[in-house]
């Protein structure tokens, strides 16, 4: 009995260990995720702008200074032009990007033709492949189309890039029975009608998982609006940001911050459209 | 409230896999056909050309009058339940059921919509200048809609769950959802696709008699689609046995079940199957022998019972399949004392299956009467009938209802309508005896003397002639009539296309289609296709206008509209040209003119009332009907109108 009573003991002990150690690597872990963007929002609260003015490693003091030069000091850093600038590609590569994915990935899921499986392939492979890549040949197009330096260049990139990564909506458009397209057509409806009326809305999940793709990357994006966009006034919010000076450190903080909240709101407002289960009851499984 | 035609039809995938077969049939109108067969028979790809959704390689394809291959699934006014019904999972059941008619137009004339000042009400008829109702095509009103979906929902009792939707609603509901969606339309033909599978087995066997009773008040053509020859033989009033691709045989299930053409039918409909034992005939006067494999079973039956079998399956050496049903088989003991065919039987198991038992046994002593071998038998008997394992019973077998199957090609060997009349014979100084008549050969038939068998195919008795005959008995056996005839002392099979009329006839024979064996002579029949190899090619008239034409050994004959449309058809893009085809005409087709095909001439053939010309073109032997032919060379044009094509390379029967 005592034997037994020590090994149920012993098998607690070790348990408790188990689940000490879990902790503690997930802290560490943690640790090395949030300490970043702790630091980031400590600096945007610093009240002197500069980094050098840092007590070690946080501010010495802390106020709203920089997120009110953000928006009222606009002579030299204009932020809310860069924010419109921003808001404004970003929608417009969304609406495009998500219209252009979706009906290929229609497309490629219902319509069996010649190089189909060729061109699956292909955009598969060339996918892989990061954007940057190929910027010097997009930086040539743009020049020989003008659209240096012009806002919709951008916006013609990043909805033309978007189609490269239809899989995922091919992947769920194949999950909806052809046998609802076969008896939408035998009832008299036309490819497009299909498409818009059965495959669309029984596709909001993946709607949205789209839309958000396609705006998170023009609107956190870097290099491209570099390259082609000249103008100050024209500037997305991450070149803007980049040509702070030194000194407007806390101010390159709050600008960062403050960038990250329209995606949290856009997340939490279309998060439950991401539900499964809407095609429940189309067909029997 | 259509009738339809398949005529030739072919599914060939790119990878040259053959879905469907040459399929060949007739539907009248109001019919109830079901296709049954095992999975990847075919029924659902020909299910689903009729309904356009899958391209038709070639053949012909009538809805009503139209020919509808190329025709778009709406235009076709068709409707379709799908076997996991398919339903539109985001719109109501309304919506469901009015979403076909939300998509189609009704004609209508022009109408007011408003009360005006110049007197106008509202639907009034708008007046033209000629002061005539102005058509047009309008979409159907609210009212109209709600009108015919709930008149729908309510033949199929959803009326209360129309605000649902399908995700509300159980299998068997959804099931009359998809009904409904397909019965609002009023459409031609309504196409079923194993509509009841996903069902369980009470609700499958409720909605079969309400999809019978649906049939019987909508007064449409159904066509139904079902792997359960349970479904097949309750529902259908005709029926498409299938199987790899092929018609196994179309009938209706009572000649299903009583006449199955072959063992895959006989073995397919009815439970518990059909039993198959293998085995011989063998003919000794008036009695058959039937030896069976596997056991030492020897049973001897009048030949009168067996009359319609292919005599040459009668001498005892070539294997056959001898089919029985449970029900034909009993063990009754009175019966069996009765019975003249009787099998040592020994039983294995049973199952009590309430008003029946099946009992499981096998002819072989040594054999254990559960796998399906070809000694086991399945028994019906009584409801619970204990027979005690290991007896050794003895089992009566009703030799009318027996069924034989040649053992490789697994047809039957005793159809309905009988291949050939097998004759014994004489000839004697070119004049032929049989049955006690004789009658003079035709010159085109050499045969030395002698005793001999005398083969003449049902088709080639001609009912007018020198032959004095009685006609004995009549059937109707699919449009056509077997007629037994008295003929002398002896028995002879006729067909006529009209009904039978007991009495007194004369026949006569068609000597191109008869066999004659005597001695070391056979005389062949002449064949009735005549091949030629050739291709199609697109060509300019003196006139300019383009013609299409079939070149034959270099030469060309231009085809009418309806051969080369259906050559285009059968072909995509620029194939039809170079594609190999053979052509087949019957020898009547052909005339002899001054340009065409060259042709030499091998031998004349007179059959006294009809002469005939053998003849080579190249490699190729023809029969050409002609009268009078001079010189070794003649020129043949066949009718370009009335070919049959084969094309060579996918085999596929074009016309």
């Amino acid at each position: 009995m005592r034997k037994a009573g020590a090994k149920v003991v012993k098998a607690k002990t070790k348990r408790a260990l188990n689940v000490l150690i879990t902790y503690c690597i997930l802290i560490v872990v943690a640790f090395v995720f949030f300490f970043p963007c702790l630091w980031l929002i400590l600096a945007s609260f610093s009240k002197s702008g500069s980094i050098y003015s840092f007590d070690g490693f946080f501010p010495k003091e802390y106020g709203f200074d920089a997120f009110k030069s953000l928006f009222t000091d606009t002579v030299m850093y204009n932020y809310p032009r860069w924010f419109l600038n921003t808001l404004f590609i970003a929608v417009m590569s969304c609406v495009l990007g998500t219209l252009l994915t979706i009906l290929t990935a229609y497309c490629m899921s219902r319509f069996r033709f010649r190089s189909r499986k060729a061109m699956m392939k292909a955009t598969l492979v060339l996918g892989m492949f990061p954007s940057f890549m190929g910027t010097i040949a997009v930086y040539l197009i743009m020049t020989q189309f003008g659209l240096i330096n012009q806002q919709w260049g951008l916006i013609l990139i990043y909805s033309a890039q978007a189609p490269m990564g239809y899989m995922v909506q091919k992947g769920f458009f194949d999950t909806i029975p052809y046998s609802i397209d076969e008896a939408a057509r035998i009832d008299g409806a036309s490819n497009f009608t299909v498409f818009v009326k059965f495959i669309l809305p029984l596709s909001k999940p993946m709607l949205v998982y789209t839309a958000l793709t396609s705006f998170t990357w023009p609107w956190s994006d870097f290099i491209l609006p570099k390259m082609l966009l000249i103008d100050k006034d024209l500037y997305t919010v991450a070149v803007g940001l980049m040509s702070l000076g030194e000194t407007e450190f806390a101010r390159f903080a709050a600008g960062s911050i403050f960038i990250a909240i329209p995606i949290i709101v856009l997340y939490f407002c279309l998060v439950k459209y991401m539900i499964n289960g809407m095609s429940a009851g189309a067909v029997k499984e | 409230m259509a009738n339809l035609s398949l005529k030739h039809i072919y599914k060939v995938y790119p990878n040259g896999a053959k879905a469907v077969n040459d399929f060949n049939m007739q539907i009248a109108d109001k019919e109830f056909i079901v296709f049954v067969g095992p999975s990847g028979c075919g029924k659902s790809t020909t299910l689903r050309m009729i309904a356009g959704l899958e391209e038709i390689t070639a053949g012909e394809l009538k809805i009503g009058d139209a020919v509808v291959n190329g025709m778009e699934p709406k235009d076709r006014d068709i409707a379709m339940v799908f076997q996991n019904y398919a339903l539109y999972p985001h719109m109501s059941i309304f919506e469901n059921i009015a979403f076909g008619l939300r998509m189609r137009k009704v004609p209508d004339v022009k109408r007011y919509k408003k009360d005006d000042d110049k007197g106008h009400k509202a639907g009034e008829p708008v007046l033209d200048k000629n002061g005539k109702e102005i058509p047009i095509m309008r979409k159907y009103t609210k009212q109209e809609l709600a009108e015919r979906v709930n008149e729908a929902a309510e033949i199929l009792g959803i009326t209360e769950y129309l605000k649902r939707k399908p995700k509300e609603m159980s299998g068997g509901q959804r099931q009359r959802v998809a009904l409904g969606r397909a019965i609002v339309r009023q459409p031609k033909v309504m196409l079923l696709d194993e509509p009841l599978s996903n069902l369980d087995a009470k609700l499958r066997t409720q909605m079969r008699s309400e999809i019978v009773k649906l049939h019987k008040k909508l007064q449409t053509t159904f066509i139904y689609v079902t792997h359960d020859q349970v479904e097949a033989m309750t529902m259908g009033t005709r029926i498409v046995v299938m199987k790899d691709g092929f018609v196994k045989q179309i009938d209706t299930p009572k000649n299903l079940y009583k006449y199955p053409a072959n063992k895959f039918v006989a073995g397919f409909i009815g439970t518990p199957q059909m039993n198959f034992f293998e085995g011989t005939l063998k003919k000794d006067g008036d009695k058959v022998a039937i030896e069976f494999a596997g056991s030492d079973a020897k049973i001897a039956v009048p030949y009168e019972m067996l009359s319609k079998t292919t005599p040459q399956y009668l001498d005892g050496t070539k294997k056959v399949y001898i089919g029985l049903r449970a029900e034909d088989i009993t063990l009754d003991a009175e019966k069996v004392a009765k019975s003249a065919a009787k099998i040592k039987v020994r039983i294995s198991h049973s199952e009590e299956l309430g008003t029946e038992t099946l009992v499981y046994g096998d002819i072989d002593m040594n054999g254990d009467g559960f796998a399906e071998t070809g000694t086991r038998v399945i028994i019906k008997a009584g409801g619970f009938k204990e027979i005690a394992a290991d007896t050794v019973c003895e089992a009566a077998l009703d030799i009318s209802a027996i069924h034989l199957f040649d053992y490789e090609t697994e047809e039957s060997i005793m159809p309905r309508i009988p291949e050939y009349n097998y004759l014994d014979c004489e000839v004697v100084s070119g004049k032929l005896k049989f049955l006690g008549n004789t009658l003079d050969l035709p010159p085109a038939i050499r045969c030395e003397d002698g005793k001999g068998e005398l083969l003449i195919p049902v088709g080639a008795v001609k009912l007018n002639g020198p032959i004095k005959a009685e006609v004995t008995a009549g059937e109707r056996i699919n449009g056509q009539t077997l007629l037994t005839l008295r003929v002398g002392d002896g028995r002879l099979y006729a067909l006529a296309d009209g009904e039978a009329e007991s009495g007194g006839a004369s026949i006569g024979l068609d000597f191109k289609k008869i066999i004659l064996r005597v001695g070391r002579t056979e005389i062949a029949p002449m064949p009735e296709v005549n091949g030629l190899n050739g291709t199609f090619a697109a060509d300019k008239g003196a006139d300019g206008a383009k013609k299409f034409c079939l070149v034959i050994d270099g030469e060309k004959f231009c085809a009418p509209e309806q051969v080369y449309t259906k050559m285009f058809a059968a072909t995509t893009g620029r194939k039809v040209y170079n594609s190999a085809y053979r052509y087949e005409w019957s020898p009547y087709d052909f005339a002899v003119t001054d340009n065409g095909l060259s042709a030499k001439v091998l031998e004349t053939l007179d059959y006294g009332e009809e002469k005939f010309i053998k003849c080579a073109v190249g490699e190729e032997i023809l029969y050409v009907k002609a009268d009078s032919v001079s010189g070794d060379e003649v020129r043949l044009t066949p009718d370009a109108g009335k070919v049959s094509v084969v094309e060579s390379e996918r085999q596929i029967r074009i016309l």
